[in-house]
């Protein structure tokens, strides 16, 4: 196919020069990524502009039919009504009330067609946004997004990812990217692991001790120097910065009225640490919601879930827009997959990739807009069918980066949407 | 020769097995399996052909100076135990005085309980890419590598568990791991044990690579169409089951059991009554379903014994043989001679080809002994070259930032092995190593000493906790921050690792009186050697100046030096 | 009683899930509320019933409740409404939204008021003839300990009419007295609610079905039992039957061959047998000895089974499931004396879901 081309000439020896040359980048920066740094004016005007996105992963496969896409008196419909919403002609289901009322800043997209309906694998499409190839690690989303708008010096994290509940987790890699952009990974507490000073240790004794190692690696530099080593330095020089900014996770800075308002769920909590976070800087926050996967029940399960989701997602697009965020802020709504219009003998919806919906809120986005259509049913895409490559490149797009630029593996260009998707333009600004 | 007449034999037997179906292996235990030992003139003769390849490769004044006895040490234990060397064994190693000593001590490490260990951690990850819970997939491996089991009987094992080992089901895992995909389970065996990416040929002929083509990929993958699982564990292979694919042209086109070669395996006519295939396959599908089943039959034509088969009869372009040498140097030198190791084909030439083609003939021929070809390739000075060093005037000058032209004769050097370049620790390493490092010295040097065999076996499973959260290196490591963060913040590092208790390292240091004895202890420690002036003026400083508890001023000195680079990596 | 002989006679499958149904008197005429968010009347004294839709606006979500008030069919659904139709015209009559949310079940006193429960968690009193509101009362929390939307599933009115039983999704159960409509006890069944903190962060279960004794003197409870993986209607399906004077718990009856809800109950005349039906994705039905807990008999049915009406005079059995509807038949070995109550006015009226 004619998208792979032969860059034979692009060795590892052309690659070194280049990252010789782009001063600044250093040494923890990933070599094999010549593109990358040949853009390198056009990511520092980004960077400059303070891009973020919020993913609020729906893990488990939240229901289409029951959230953005309703089918109201059809077989498939479920018992839930359509609400009018503030975008004209426009109806979603009515367990999201408040949502209904602020679409004036989100795209509503029905029309993906992502074909794989198995929680595993269509974790790895939509996180990546592209089929696993046998042999290549791609980058998550979260680690190409922490690479493209975060700043390699940041003393702030750029990839945070909450996924509480056990069901699902995965945590997500920066593949071929390298370590340098993995995900902090939040389990069990609200605060990272290990982000804190021991009581055994004072201050001063941590200050102290870490510029001791940063000597002694100075002095073992001048005789041993390697990019390998230069990113274990950069690693260790991250630390104090990102142990001063414990404080981002604390919800606790926040005023009782601006906690009250995101409400007592977990996934609130989170969505208010999501904005604290994005606000101080970093780049990519995942909110990971599980667990959808309403195989029975699945309209009780969707009243307890949508309740939240409503709820919690209106508050973070209202407190964005108050503080000036939403603006530079990407706001997705997204799961594996949907559910199946067809309902089971234990009122549940199956695994269902065919015709389901996600939302984009906030930066680039043309909000107010429904993009694709599904049928009377919910079965198929009838118009403006999106694939999982197309998502992404219309994520990169908002976000102002162009989706068709490539990394190097090795020899083999690897653009970071996936080959000949699309943006879907008339939902951007 | 005894050991080679064992090997013959079981070679035979399996042979046999194949032909009839009986499980002749099973009265050869798998310890018989063993590879015969070189003998030293052998391996020495093979370490220094390494040596002339690699000499005539790289202008000379660009070839890195030998290691010193204790870096070379550090390296090699890492290399052939998995872990850093005690102050005992480094200060024994000096003290060695004869012409033998490296020849020596290698071959005490490779025999030592230790590389068994090690070299099982390294397998794991390489045929698994992950580092496992599978508690029986690792105690095989541990069988394996304790015999020293050849590569190829471990292939066969592997590959065709049902068949081999037909009452052990430890070996199917990495069958097993990959069972519901078979992409995958197509692409990573050509990956693993071939050394050929053919992934990129799925869809359409390899774009980048005239080699593979689409019958290629559905060749491989046929090989493994009718693979599937009993409720028992076991693997089997059905009777019937046929991949298509199309073409770019939009052909639809019957896929071939077709090797990386092109040579493919006609399948037999099936010479059985529609009723006992029927039969057959609804016993496959009760062992697939039930526990209780009985083993359900085999059939004569079994696809994966004719991969193995056509694997090890490649005697044209040894895939086989030769990803596993190119394997194994790359985990010694931090780059394959042909490189990325997945892309052995024509248009990626191995960078000393000559050499390639040497070590592959000599592993065949030493019935495919992976201990040999590791030792002979640790005795050899290219292996013992050092980093490439800085004259020490500039702070961070890196080779890359200076002289354009410099830069290239580096990049040059490096990928032929003219110097060395610091190779991130696997996870059981860097385990391993931080227990060593903060062990009480005197008191490491007695285990080891007395009986290391069962003190090793309980440092194998203290090492595992730490080992599970580090991340295995990639082709482009960078230390994580998450790692950095365990290491400054974890109550582990500081309560366990830095115990101030007698039987830790900042205990035994904390007894000592002189500031000075306590840095070049804490250096022999955990960087396996003095400090320079510089180091010792730095350290010294700080420990006068710091005011209050000395044993935590201790506890610092020692985190610093087990956060440094140095430490992390294998160099 | 022997349910051995228990069998479907007739069975009208479809494309909808049945919830409720209601039959009159003389067993001759059914009506049943479906997902399509049609009433249908089905004349069952016919060879060859065919089910005729109800005409008018009625209900624009599932119907989930339908009883019979002498020439009126009153019916419930997720709509928030109470729908009357005319069963001899077949005509909607009168429709009132009665709740702020789904209407889960109704009932028919002997006096003809019609009681309702819904997730706005209110249980509320009509007048069966002209809609009039009579009362509304709660003993239920509108949000879960875990800060979600609570249900309120089930209703029951004892035989006589004068007590009304309510249980919700937590497990917690309120007995009222009928005519004034005040709280007289509270029961307790933590067990019919599966809360999963760490997996799935979510829950699933709830009282579904509540059924007082003959003698008005013992309540049965039916939900699930603790589930594991709350993707599914994976628990045992789960009931326990209180002594409403002393509060306690005289009998619980979980069966992890029959998984799933446990959507309605009906008590043998003689107070001896409780029957139950149900289901995952597929349905049973259930026949217990309350004093020894055993069950007695079990039969699989090919849908989840939401609502039922039993005949034990006719020896006729009616299931409303999911995507089908049957008639089952069933012998009785030792036949009942005279003596002994058929069932009640109230009982057979009040058939829903």
């Amino acid at each position: 196919m004619e998208h792979h081309h032969r860059s034979d000439t692009l060795d590892r020896r052309s690659m070194m020069r280049l990252v010789g040359s782009a001063s600044g980048i250093g040494y923890a920066a990933n070599m094999n990524q010549i593109n990358a740094f040949a853009q390198d004016a056009l990511n520092d005007q980004l960077r400059a502009s303070g891009k973020r996105v919020i993913l609020l992963w729906l893990a488990g496969g939240a229901s289409q039919l029951e959230t953005w896409d309703p089918k109201p008196g059809r077989p498939t419909g479920g018992p839930f009504a359509q609400i009018q919403t503030s975008i004209p002609g426009i109806g979603i289901s009515e367990l999201m009330p408040k949502m209904s009322t602020r679409l004036g800043e989100t795209a509503i997209i029905r029309s993906l067609n992502t074909k794989i309906a198995d929680h595993g694998t269509a974790y790895e499409l939509m996180d990546k946004g592209r089929v696993n190839e046998a042999g290549v690690d791609f980058p998550h989303l979260g680690a190409i997004l922490a690479r493209e708008l975060g700043n390699i010096e940041s003393k702030v994290p750029d990839y945070v990812s909450m996924y509480t509940s056990t069901e699902g987790r995965r945590k997500g890699s920066a593949g071929f990217l390298g370590g340098r952009y993995n995900p902090m990974f939040l389990t069990d507490a609200m605060m990272p692991e290990n982000i804190q000073r021991l009581e055994a240790i004072t201050d001063t004794d941590h200050r102290d001790r870490a510029e001791l190692l940063d000597q002694l690696s100075k002095i073992y530099a001048r005789h041993h120097s390697h990019p390998s080593f230069e990113g274990h330095h950069s690693a260790y020089g991250r630390v104090r910065g990102l142990m001063a900014s414990d404080y981002l996770f604390d919800i606790e800075r926040e005023s009782e009225t601006v906690r009250n308002q995101y409400g007592p769920t977990q996934f609130g909590q989170q969505c208010l640490v999501a904005r604290r976070l994005v606000e101080a800087g970093v780049p990519f926050v995942k909110v990971a919601r599980a667990w959808w996967d309403s195989h029975g029940q699945n309209f009780e399960t969707h009243q307890e879930l949508c309740a939240d989701l409503d709820h919690c997602m209106s508050t973070l697009l209202d407190d964005l827009k108050d503080r000036g965020l939403l603006e530079s802020t990407l706001v997705i709504s997204l799961g594996e997959f949907g559910r199946t219009p067809s309902i089971n003998g234990s009122l549940g919806r199956d695994h269902f990739a065919s015709a389901w919906s996600c939302t984009l809120s906030g930066c680039g986005i043309q909000g107010g807009t429904v993009h694709g259509k599904t049928d009377q049913d919910g079965n198929t895409v009838v118009e403006g069918e999106m694939n999982a490559g197309d998502l992404y490149a219309t994520i990169f797009a908002a976000l102002g980066i162009d989706h068709t630029k490539e990394y190097m593996l090795g020899s083999r260009p690897i653009p970071i949407a996936d080959f000949d998707s699309t943006p879907c333009y008339p939902i951007l600004t | 020769m005894l050991f080679h007449r064992i090997a013959d034999s079981a070679r035979y037997a399996s042979k046999l097995f194949f032909m009839n179906g009986m499980a002749l292996l099973s009265i050869l235990t798998q310890g018989e399996i063993r590879a015969e030992s070189a003998s030293r003139d052998d391996l020495i003769r093979l370490a220094e052909q390494i040596d002339r390849e690699i000499e005539a490769s790289v202008e000379h004044h660009l070839m890195a100076p030998v290691l010193s006895d204790a870096a070379y040490l550090r390296r090699v234990t890492l290399d052939l135990a998995g872990r850093i060397p005690s102050v005992s064994e480094l200060k024994r190693y000096e003290a060695l005085d004869t012409q033998d000593k490296k020849y020596e001590t290698t071959k005490q490490l490779i025999e030592s309980p230790d590389f068994a260990y090690h070299q099982r951690n390294e397998l794991d990850t390489l045929l698994l890419r992950a580092l496992t819970n599978d508690r029986n997939w690792r105690e095989y491996l541990l069988e394996t590598t304790r015999n020293n089991t050849p590569w190829d009987v471990m292939f066969r094992q592997i590959m065709t568990p049902e068949i081999s080992l037909p009452e052990d089901t430890r070996p199917t895992a990495f069958l097993k791991h990959r069972l519901r995909d078979l992409d995958k389970l197509a692409n990573d065996s050509s990956v693993i044990w071939f050394g050929v990416n053919i992934g990129c040929a799925k869809c359409h002929d390899h774009p980048l690579v005239d080699d593979w083509r689409q019958e290629h990929y559905y060749g491989i993958a046929s090989f493994f169409k009718r693979t599937y699982q009993t409720k028992k564990g076991m693997i089997g292979e059905r009777f019937d089951g046929h991949l298509r694919f199309d073409t770019t042209e939009g052909e639809t086109k019957d896929a071939a059991f077709m090797y990386l070669t092109g040579l493919s395996i006609p399948e037999p006519q099936l010479d059985l009554e529609e009723a006992t295939l029927k039969e057959y396959q609804e016993k496959i599908k009760k062992a697939e379903q039930e526990d209780s089943a009985d083993t359900p039959p085999q059939p004569s034509f079994q696809p994966r014994s004719e991969l193995v088969k056509l694997a090890l009869g490649d005697e044209t372009q040894n895939f086989f043989a030769k990803n596993i040498v190119n394997r194994i140097w790359a985990r010694l030198f931090g780059r394959g001679i042909v490189h990325p190791l997945d892309q052995i084909h024509s248009g990626n030439p191995a960078s000393h080809p000559e050499l390639l083609n040497l070590l592959t003939a000599e592993f065949i021929k030493k019935q495919y002994d992976l201990r040999s070809l590791i030792h002979a390739i640790t005795l050899s000075n290219t292996y013992a070259r050092s980093l490439p060093t800085n004259d020490g005037s500039k702070d961070n000058q890196t080779p890359v930032e200076s002289d354009p032209q410099d830069h290239e004769e580096f990049e040059e050097a490096e990928s032929k092995f003219g110097h060395a370049v610091p190779r991130p620790l696997s996870p059981h390493q860097l385990s391993l190593s931080l227990l060593i490092a903060t062990d009480h010295p005197e008191k490491l040097k007695e285990k080891i000493e007395t009986n290391w065999e069962q003190s090793r076996g309980q440092l194998e499973e203290r090492s595992e906790h730490l080992a599970q959260k580090t991340e295995i290196p990639g082709e482009n490591f960078q230390t994580p921050v998450s790692e950095a963060l365990w290491f400054s913040n974890s109550g582990e590092m500081q309560n366990q690792y830095l115990s101030t208790d007698s039987n830790h390292l900042v205990g035994y240091l904390k007894e000592i009186e002189s500031d000075s004895e306590v840095i070049s202890n804490a250096f022999a420690a955990i960087l396996g050697r003095p400090p320079i002036q510089e180091e010792r003026d730095t350290l010294s400083q700080y420990l006068s100046s710091r005011s209050g508890d000395r044993t935590e001023t201790i506890q610092q000195i020692a985190w610093v030096l087990l956060c440094s680079p140095e430490f992390r990596f294998n160099h | 009683m022997n349910f051995s002989t228990l069998k479907v006679t007739n069975e009208w499958p479809g494309q909808e899930i049945i919830f409720c149904l209601a039959v009159d008197p003389n067993r001759q005429r059914l009506w049943f509320g479906c997902s399509d968010a049609s009433v249908y009347y089905l004349p069952l004294n016919e060879e060859k019933a065919e089910r005729v839709n109800l005409s008018g606006d009625g209900h624009s979500s599932y119907v989930t409740g339908a009883v019979l008030a002498g020439q009126k069919l009153i019916t419930s659904g997720y709509d928030k409404k109470l729908v009357w139709w005319d069963t001899e015209s077949g005509q909607q009559i009168k429709t009132i939204t009665a709740h702020d949310s789904w209407i889960r079940r109704i009932a028919l006193t002997p006096d003809h008021r019609v009681i309702s429960v819904g997730d706005d968690m209110q249980c509320r009193v009509w007048d069966a003839e002209n809609g009039e509101n009579l009362g509304s009362f709660t003993d239920h929390e509108k949000m879960t300990p875990h800060h979600y939307p609570s249900m309120l599933y089930a209703l029951d009115l004892s035989s006589d009419g004068s007590c009304i039983a309510t249980g919700d999704r937590v497990g917690h159960i309120a007995i009222w007295n009928a005519q004034t409509l005040e709280k007289t006890a509270e029961l307790e069944t933590p067990e019919m609610y599966t809360w999963d903190p760490k997996q799935r962060r979510h829950s699933i279960g709830g009282i579904r079905s509540l059924a007082f004794s003959p003698d008005k003197t013992k309540l049965a409870v039916g939900g699930m039992g603790k589930v594991g993986n709350i993707d599914h209607l994976d628990g045992p399906s789960r009931i326990e039957v209180f002594d409403i004077n002393s509060g306690e718990r005289i009998q619980m009856m979980e069966n992890s061959k029959n998984k799933g809800l446990v959507e309605q109950m009906q008590w043998s005349p003689d107070g001896k047998q409780l029957l139950s039906v149900g289901g995952n994705h597929k349905g049973f039905i259930s026949v217990h000895e309350v004093e020894t807990g055993e069950q007695s008999h079990i039969v699989e049915h090919s849908g989840h089974i939401h609502a039922f009406s039993t005949d034990f005079e006719n020896q006729v059995m009616i299931t409303a499931a999911h995507q089908r509807l049957a008639r089952w038949s069933f012998q009785i070995e030792d036949p009942q004396p005279q003596e002994t109550k058929s069932l009640t006015h109230g009982d057979e009226e009040t058939d829903n879901s």
